[in-house]
């Protein structure tokens, strides 16, 4: 059973969160807007470096935008990607918006995207890296007890960027950057006590709001 | 003693990680090369597995000949008119009636890289195949070299969860190299353009044979 002292250090704990600086940018080259049957694709962009939009933020910005107020009606990436195969894919997929004419013009390409009346390709491009660590902590244990001394952080930098193309035009209207970085910190005071700064949350949570106005416009 | 035999078998299996790979099999959104064509799908094609050992991670065993005879059935199945699996060629004039051409997949080479070899957050994987083409009456079409490249985030699965999907990914990045390049290709195109005129010159005879 827990005492109320433990539930108070658990609960101070759990609170303990790292500060995080975030910046979001935007930038608008055409109007916008989105009837409610009309659905949105978000795409992580892959390529074969050592560089990939990580899926857990696809999936934050998705879960993000379909929920709240004015949510969006989305397409998953898989479903589409295996829809439109091969069309999509990492080394297939259209590198501009001034591709998506040959695109369309390919058998069963512009029909499969009617049939899910998909209006918006969001790109989601950008990952989340360390780019700065240090300190030392060491944790002993004996037949005496245990426990962890020593301080240790890491800074980590989320950089992202959503383009959106509108497929009823079939151009670029837009894009979002999310830039946030926050440092984390583990200090060993007997327990280990992690102070987490979430620069990836901070990202996705800034880049889907302003997605989410950028896509609703003046609708 | 046979206790410990035992504890040294089991010891030994721990170290070894298989691998079934299974994904999806998605069918491609393009046009129909207009040719009946036979495919032949060796053993070694069907049931290719992949054995590696890895400092630090142990043997890995990999088993991608059904998925990746499942996608190259429905691959070719989409891309050509008409798609028969045939025995090992040469096929005999008669066995050949049917057929326009005959396409014999390969698989030149697997490999994989764990996290802890390349020093990047993914696991990736690459398969490099070799496809060669016949036309009715034996003479080689074309050869190609065609390299499917698939990665996964490490943090999300475990190890052999990781290895499948990239393994998926560079099954599914070749299929899509394939479809959309083969046609594209010039002696595929030469190869059409005989098709074609065989066609005309075979129906112009047809209509002779018939006002005779």
């Amino acid at each position: 059973m827990l005492g109320f002292r433990s539930i108070l250090i658990l609960s101070l704990v759990g609170s303990l969160a790292g500060c995080v600086s975030s910046r979001i940018e935007q930038q608008r080259v055409a109007a916008t807007g989105i009837t409610g049957d009309e659905a949105v694709v978000l795409l992580g962009r892959a390529s074969y470096n050592d560089k990939q939009t990580e899926e857990s933020f696809t999936d934050c910005l998705a879960n993000a935008l379909t929920k709240g107020k004015n949510p969006i009606r989305l397409i998953s990436q898989s479903q589409f990607m295996d829809d439109l195969y091969p069309w999509f894919e990492p080394r297939t997929a259209p590198t501009s918006a001034n591709e998506l004419g040959e695109l369309f013009s390919q058998p069963g390409v512009r029909e499969r995207i009617s049939e899910y009346n998909v209006r918006y390709l969001a790109w989601i491009e950008g990952d989340t890296i360390t780019i700065d660590s240090g300190g030392s902590m060491s944790c002993t244990i004996s037949t005496f007890g245990g426990g962890c001394f020593g301080m240790s952080y890491w800074e980590e930098d989320a950089s992202y960027e959503a383009s959106i193309w509108d497929l009823q035009s079939m151009t670029a209207t837009g894009q979002i950057s999310a830039d946030a970085t926050g440092t984390s910190y583990l200090a060993g005071l007997v327990i280990p006590i992690p102070i987490l700064a979430r620069p990836g949350n901070a990202a996705c949570k800034g880049l889907a709001s302003q997605l989410k106005d950028f896509i609703i416009g003046d609708s | 003693m046979r206790g410990f035999w035992l504890i040294c078998v089991l010891l030994l299996q721990g170290c070894t990680t298989s691998v079934v790979v299974v994904g999806t099999v998605p069918t491609p959104l393009v046009a129909r090369i207009p040719a009946r064509i036979g495919v032949y799908y060796s053993d070694e094609y069907k049931h290719f597995r992949h054995q590696e050992a890895i400092r630090d991670s142990g043997t890995w065993n990999i088993d991608l000949g059904a998925q990746n005879l499942s996608f190259a059935r429905n691959l070719l199945g989409s891309m050509f008119q008409s798609v028969e699996e045939v025995h090992e060629p040469p096929l005999t004039t008669e066995e050949m009636t049917d057929l326009d051409g005959i396409i014999i997949p390969h698989i030149k080479k697997y490999g994989f890289l764990t996290p802890s070899i390349s020093g990047l957050k993914f696991y990736s994987a690459s398969i490099e195949y070799r496809i060669v083409m016949f036309d009715k009456t034996g003479k080689k079409i074309g050869d190609w070299n065609i390299v499917g490249y698939g990665k996964s985030e490490g943090g999300l699965f475990g190890s052999d969860e990781a290895v499948n999907e990239a393994t998926v990914l560079a099954i599914r990045d070749g299929g899509a190299r394939l479809a959309i390049e083969l046609i594209d290709q010039p002696a595929i195109q030469a190869w059409l353009k005989r098709l074609a005129s065989q066609d005309q010159a075979g129906s112009v005879a047809n209509s002779i044979e018939e006002e005779v």
